[in-house]
């Protein structure tokens, strides 16, 4: 054994001096016989035919002593690789070719790969991540704690809220997100902080100290990465509280924004014992060897005790646990899955080409080939030089292809969909490289192994008799192209047809009537700190001054409403109707509410499909009134009069404060474009009696240039109360376009992909149909010399090519058909079969294939018989 | 061709190198010409498979090689036995022999 390695290694590296020491041991040889067969009486010249003949092919003599002598993987490598690395250098076009085929192929894959990896298979930031546990519902204090209590399968639970609330530091007030939570949290999650503590049980009580611990992105942008900030205070919403911690730079939350944390007890303590207000994200950790199917049984439990003891609020619970990383990846995941599959099909497209390129090549080089095989060299062995040339292309290609990917991840961020919002950079780490590797190498083996190993059947002889004129390159290889061309264009129609159902759907989603004008319309959001308004009239003086304020600037139309349309926002009420019966507590229906002032409804251009808008004279200490939506109208009141219908929130031992339905708005979409119209109230902040809903959005409209309002506008804010930050400063427009952007994102990358697939297969038709026309220079010659006319030769020509791509576009629709069916979630209103969308990419298909054929054809034309056939 | 001569049966190449080689070191055009004078042209060894052969012995260690002078006075590569050559022709000769025993019995009795 140590003998076989030694040796193998004293010939590797003299090498050089062992080829020369086989050389002249064989030429000896020869000589020998040679003189063997003159002393036998032989002529000179006719011994050494004698002696040439009896040895054999001298070069796979050679090649079996070296592999006899186990120099020949690695030795055999190396010269391929040199010799290959020569040879593609002689032909840079075609070497550019493949490589650029290949990188984009590879780059695509690599850039999706990338973001799936840290998307979908990258671990939660969380020690033992598997045992976390999200609920789909949000919850309650009171129902969290009882759970913990009464349940056996949790090691730790906690719940999350974020509010806005004020930051005022040294400069102008800033509005920050603050994580409400309770002490378990953090347990839960399994991470401590980075200086300091976190909130401790004792202190998550009723009347607890008023400590926060802070971000760290918080702790360096605002706190100037004081590391004795510890027992220091600061000032938010206008109430004091100690820093008590400061997290890790790497440690989020898993879904939610959060620049602080505080304890909801302390922070909120008017919704904290609230069985009823299920406002809190809740996560959970599973005692080590519980299973998910335990812990959901285990709170089902709960949950019915709950439902029995407090019918009120409770009846409906239905607690349902999934794993935090599904439900943290569970909505991109079909999307990305889906991009990933389409962006494969690219890089088997991009193979074909790639394979049809070095059969083209093969071709071409078919003299030196056969040169090599007469002279000894064997089938196994020019297969393996091939393959190493085309392992090497598509390496170069891989790396290129990485280069690609970069770019493409870059690109991807700045696309900014809603689910890769954390997402600031996409890493490439040793998986994305692995992957990279193995596709490159798979892809230059495999499909480099067909060309190759096609060109190697039949022997030399008849190749070399072939070679005059080549007009049948060998039938397996002449299917092997059809093959690879049908193939190509079938995946492209796919990919086409995938890209054109998005795009579709997304013009329709485009087009959805938001049910207001977006035009010139700005938007701001605002909240009263509660130290300063704690009631409803000094917060319905704020409101009044500053819509007179902005009102006041030139030019300058401005009204508020509680939450803005599409931003998904708005609070749930249940409502009763006056001389209804009342349904049981807890069942009546649930709608959403808005509060408005000034003329919102005129300024959105919102019609008013009955009765009256709002007027200045609906206002406190008048009769209260409503306006509804048409989707209440249509829900519970269908074929009623709605107006003058007096209606109410459900109140638990209080008298009803009746409002009056004075007017009907048309629907307005408030949780998205893609989602439906639920029904709606509108009410006023200043009839309101919920001091709690301190906040409001502005919306402004004015024809001057928005940053120069904003400034106005700010001006105005602040000369009534210089601590209110104001944020979420945006057009509507922007908000159309977040409402829309993950489908928008869908759409490019599919669309992307698609047009790289046709570009693809139009360069493949191309190649291939040059290729042909090249081939058959001769009997095209022939066939106009014998009076074929110009169509004549067309026909001819682009017979082959047209017939592959028609038959590649008929098999591409029956596996478009086949494979939408995946698409439906992400498609609106838009059928995965839709006949108008697969007839036309299959037309746009057509076109290019036609195009792509008609080229070489034309070039076809201009041959001259006399020029072909001497050709020869 | 002399129509006597027959094919070398699989993996007695090797057995017939280094029992020639066992005598005296010999160039590889030699040890072809040994086998064939002492079998009388009945076993004719192919260039193509005496070269291999040749270095897959040297590679196992069976068999050295070094360069020297040959009888008609031209640089030639000499093969000679190594001590684990000598050991591998014993083993090698004595499996050879049982075979033959084995396969003349069966053909002289059954």
């Amino acid at each position: 054994m140590l003998h076989d390695l030694m040796f193998r290694l004293r010939t590797l590296f003299r090498r050089p001096a062992a080829e020369n020491e086989l050389d002249d041991e064989l030429r000896f040889h020869l000589e020998r016989q040679i003189a063997k067969y003159v002393s036998s009486g032989m002529r000179e010249e006719e011994a050494t035919r004698r002696a040439r003949l009896e040895f054999g092919g001298i070069d796979q003599v050679k090649d079996e002593c070296r592999e006899a002598r186990g120099i020949s993987f690695l030795e055999t490598l190396v010269q391929d690789l040199r010799y290959g690395a020569r040879t593609l250098l002689r032909a840079p076009a075609f070497t550019a070719c493949a490589v650029l085929t290949l990188a984009l192929g590879i780059g695509a894959n690599t850039a999706i790969f990338s973001v799936v990896n840290s998307v979908l298979l990258n671990p939660l930031p969380y020690p033992n991540p598997q045992e976390l546990l999200a609920a789909r519902q949000n919850d309650s204090r009171p129902n969290l704690k009882d759970i913990q209590r009464q349940t056996s399968s949790f090691a730790a639970s906690g719940g999350v809220n974020i509010e806005p609330m004020d930051f005022t530091g040294n400069g102008e007030p800033v509005r920050i997100h603050a994580a409400y939570v309770d002490a378990g949290l953090l347990q839960t999650l399994g991470v401590q902080p980075m200086l300091g503590r976190w909130i401790s049980d004792d202190e998550d009580v009723k009347g607890g100290p008023g400590n926060v611990v802070v971000s760290y992105p918080f702790w360096r942008d605002f706190l100037g990465s004081d590391v004795h900030i510890l027992g220091k205070g600061i000032r938010l919403s206008g109430n004091s509280y100690t820093v008590i911690g400061v997290m890790p730079s790497d440690f989020h939350l898993p879904k939610e924004p959060a620049d602080v944390f505080v304890s909801l007890w302390v922070a909120y303590p008017e919704a904290a014992p609230f069985r009823g207000v299920h406002f809190m994200h809740t996560y959970w950790r599973l005692k080590p060897g519980v299973t998910l199917a335990q812990a959901q049984g285990d709170i089902a439990q709960v949950d019915r005790r709950l439902a029995e003891q407090f019918p009120d609020t409770e009846k409906a619970r239905g607690t349902i646990l999934i794993p935090l990383h599904d439900w943290l990846v569970g909505n991109i995941r079909p999307a990305l899955l889906i991009l990933f599959g389409a962006v494969g099909l690219v890089l088997l497209i991009a193979c074909a080409n790639f394979a049809m390129l070095l059969m083209a090549r093969a071709v071409a080089r078919q003299r030196e080939l056969m040169i090599r095989a007469s002279l000894g060299a064997r089938n196994s062995r020019l297969i393996r030089q091939r393959l190493t040339e085309s392992t090497l292309l598509s390496l170069v290609g891989g790396a290129v292809g990485l280069l690609v990917a970069k770019l493409g991840t870059m690109f991807l961020i700045a696309l900014k969909p809603a689910a890769l919002h954390h997402f600031h950079t996409i890493p490439m780490d040793a998986r994305v490289f692995a992957f990279v590797f193995a596709i490159s190498l798979l892809t230059g083996l495999l499909f480099g192994l067909l060309p190759a190993w096609s060109a190697s059947r039949g022997d030399v002889a008849e190749a070399l008799r072939e070679n005059q004129r080549v007009t049948g390159i060998g039938r397996s290889r002449s299917f092997l192209r059809s093959f690879l061309i049908t193939a190509e264009v079938a995946l492209a129609l796919i990919l086409l047809a995938g890209a054109g159902l998005l795009i579709k759907g997304f013009l329709r989603l485009r087009s959805v009537n938001p049910g207001f004008n977006p035009a010139n319309v700005m938007t701001m959001y605002l909240q009263l700190p509660a130290t300063r308004y704690p009631e409803i009239p000094s917060q319905t003086n704020f409101r009044r001054d500053l819509l007179a304020r902005i009102n006041a600037l030139p030019g300058v139309e401005t009204a508020m409403i509680s939450d803005i349309p599409l931003s998904g926002n708005f609070v749930d009420h249940r409502v009763v109707i006056d001389g209804r019966p009342t349904p049981a507590v807890g069942t009546e229906p649930e709608v959403q509410t808005l509060a408005v002032m000034g003329d919102y409804f005129r300024l959105m251009q919102i019609p008013i499909r009955a009765g009256r808008d709002f007027v200045a004279t609906d206002r406190e200490g008048q009769p209260l009134v409503a306006v509804v939506n048409q989707a209440f109208v249509s829900q519970y009141l269908p074929g009623q009069n709605p107006i003058g219908t007096r209606i109410d929130w459900t109140r638990t031992g209080e008298r009803h404060k009746w409002m009056t339905i004075i007017g009907v708005a048309a629907d307005v979409k408030q949780s998205g474009l893609n989602q439906p119209v639920d029904p709606a109230i509108y009410s006023l902040f200043s009839q309101s009696d919920e001091q709690w809903r301190r906040w409001m959005t502005l919306v402004i409209k004015s024809r001057s240039p928005i940053a120069e309002l904003v400034e106005d506008v700010k001006k105005q804010v602040w000369s009534l109360d210089s601590q209110i930050p104001i944020s979420d400063i945006q057009s509507i427009d922007d908000l159309t376009a977040v409402s829309v952007a993950q489908q928008r994102f869908n759409m490019l990358l599919l669309g992307i992909f698609a047009a790289l697939a046709l570009a693809l297969a139009g360069v493949g038709i191309y190649g291939m149909m040059a290729y042909r026309v090249n081939q058959r220079t001769h009997e095209i010659g022939v066939y106009v010399a014998l009076g074929a006319q110009r169509r004549d030769v067309l026909r001819l020509v682009m017979k082959e090519g047209v017939m592959l791509a028609l038959l590649g576009i008929v098999l591409g629709l029956a596996g478009a058909i086949a494979l939408t069916r995946v698409m439906v979630s992400l498609l609106f209103d838009v059928k995965p079969t839709d006949p108008p969308t697969l007839i036309g990419v299959a037309l746009l298909l057509g076109a290019v294939a036609l195009l792509a054929c008609y080229i070489p054809a034309r070039r076809a034309l201009g041959i001259h018989p006399m020029a072909a056939l001497r050709c020869e | 061709m002399p129509s006597r001569s027959v094919d070398l049966p699989q993996g007695t190449l090797d057995l017939l190198i280094l029992r020639t080689l066992s005598l005296e070191p010999l160039h590889g055009w030699a040890v072809a010409e040994r086998i064939q004078q002492i079998s009388s042209d009945v076993l004719r060894v192919q260039q193509g498979s005496l070269y291999p052969a040749l270095h897959r012995l040297e590679r196992r260690g069976w068999i050295k090689a070094r360069w020297g002078t040959s009888e008609n006075n031209r640089k030639a590569k000499f093969y000679e036995l190594t001590r684990a050559g000598r050991r591998q022709l014993e083993v090698q000769r004595d499996a050879w022999e049982k075979l033959t025993a084995a396969v003349t019995q069966i053909l002289e009795t059954a």
